[in-house]
């Protein structure tokens, strides 16, 4: 039987990869049909294979790392360089957004009335609802410290509470979200203050949902004694994310609800 | 008294900790278990006949997707070059 002299994982062949890109091909195509010829089959279809390969490629990864070993010091290294480097990628993602808002909002054009926000609508109060938001985001930062705390003192009940918390309080932030899209007296269509907010705080709450169905599979694995005090890059990688769409919200409080009204 | 209630109280964790770990047995040393066993299956299809099952499906998906697409884009496009070809009549 041979062996491994080195600390890499050298993985075994996998479908996932070609998978994962069949079904982005599917997804924007099917966004082309759906835009453009009202047929949502395709977009269906790429959701559904995109979701399957991502199932199976990190029930992989689990089975890789938890049950097979391969998540050596040095491989857990390369882990955590690429989870930062998505992270940065997202950051960049996001700065997107936030340059077209700045652009529009430092220099308002004449047809929006020279002011911002712009002639004709009506912000929402910074005081309200998404100081609450805030508030939320803020206290699920705490918990998920304390969370990751509890892991490492080996407190397993602790953990559980705490992450519990954290993933409620993330389906607590998406719920008040929802009903304040659905307050709003401005629509996407309603001119750039429309675009650059929904645009903005669109893509965040998406990030939050998959941020908060993240630390779910923690909760998940945790309950089934994956994680040990000292080995739980996957819990630190969701915790990571967590903060970074916590730290997004923070910007997009400042700048689009507080400084934009 | 207050040794008593002490009691009480160790007694009472104990039975909590007894039952959640009734529901939640760690079972990773079973997975370790079946995952290192030395039989060259890939890692995507070594839990078992559902690895299978779940791996053609998502295949069939794909691919099956991907010929419908094709299909599909291609039959649309010679749609648009039919309608381009035949303009209407302006009244």
């Amino acid at each position: 039987m041979t062996h491994q002299t080195h600390p890499y994982h050298m993985v075994n062949p996998s479908p996932w990869p070609l998978t994962g890109a069949f079904s982005a091909l599917l997804m924007t195509s099917g966004l082309a049909m759906w835009f453009h010829f009202n047929s949502t089959i395709l977009l269906s279809l790429g959701m559904l294979t995109n979701l399957l390969t991502m199932y199976q490629w990190w029930r992989d990864i689990v089975r890789e790392g938890t049950f097979q070993g391969h998540h050596t010091f040095t491989v857990q290294k390369g882990l955590r360089y690429g989870m930062i480097l998505f992270i940065i990628s997202e950051i960049f993602f996001f700065a997107g957004f936030f340059w077209a808002f700045y652009h529009s909002s430092l220099a308002p054009t004449p047809e929006l009335g020279g002011c911002w926000p712009p002639t004709g609508i009506i912000p929402l109060n910074p005081l309200e609802v998404p100081l609450l938001n805030t508030a939320v985001l803020l206290a699920s930062g705490v918990t998920i410290t304390w969370a990751h705390h509890s892991l490492m003192e080996g407190d397993r009940m602790s953990m559980l509470q705490s992450l519990l918390i954290t993933i409620m309080l993330g389906i607590y932030f998406t719920l008040l979200q929802a009903s304040e899209y659905l307050e709003t007296p401005f629509t996407i269509s309603d001119g750039v203050y429309g675009s650059t907010f929904f645009m903005a705080t669109g893509f965040h709450g998406l990030h939050v949902i998959i941020g908060s169905t993240f630390l779910t599979i923690c909760f998940f694995r945790q309950l089934n004694f994956h994680f040990t005090s000292s080995h739980h890059f996957g819990f630190e990688a969701a915790a990571w994310y967590w903060h970074f769409v916590d730290v997004v919200w923070l910007f997009l409080y400042v700048s689009i609800y507080w400084w934009g009204s | 008294m207050l040794r008593n209630l002490l009691g009480l109280r160790q007694i009472a964790q104990r039975t909590i900790s007894t039952a959640s770990r009734r529901h939640f047995e760690n079972k990773v040393p079973e997975k370790q278990k079946l995952f290192q066993e030395d039989d060259g299956i890939p890692v995507h299809l070594k839990g078992g006949v559902a690895d299978a099952i779940l791996y053609r499906l998502t295949m069939v998906l794909t691919v099956g997707g991907k010929a419908f697409r094709m299909f599909e884009g291609t039959a649309y496009a010679i749609y648009q070059l039919a309608v381009a070809s035949f303009p209407k009549k302006q009244d």
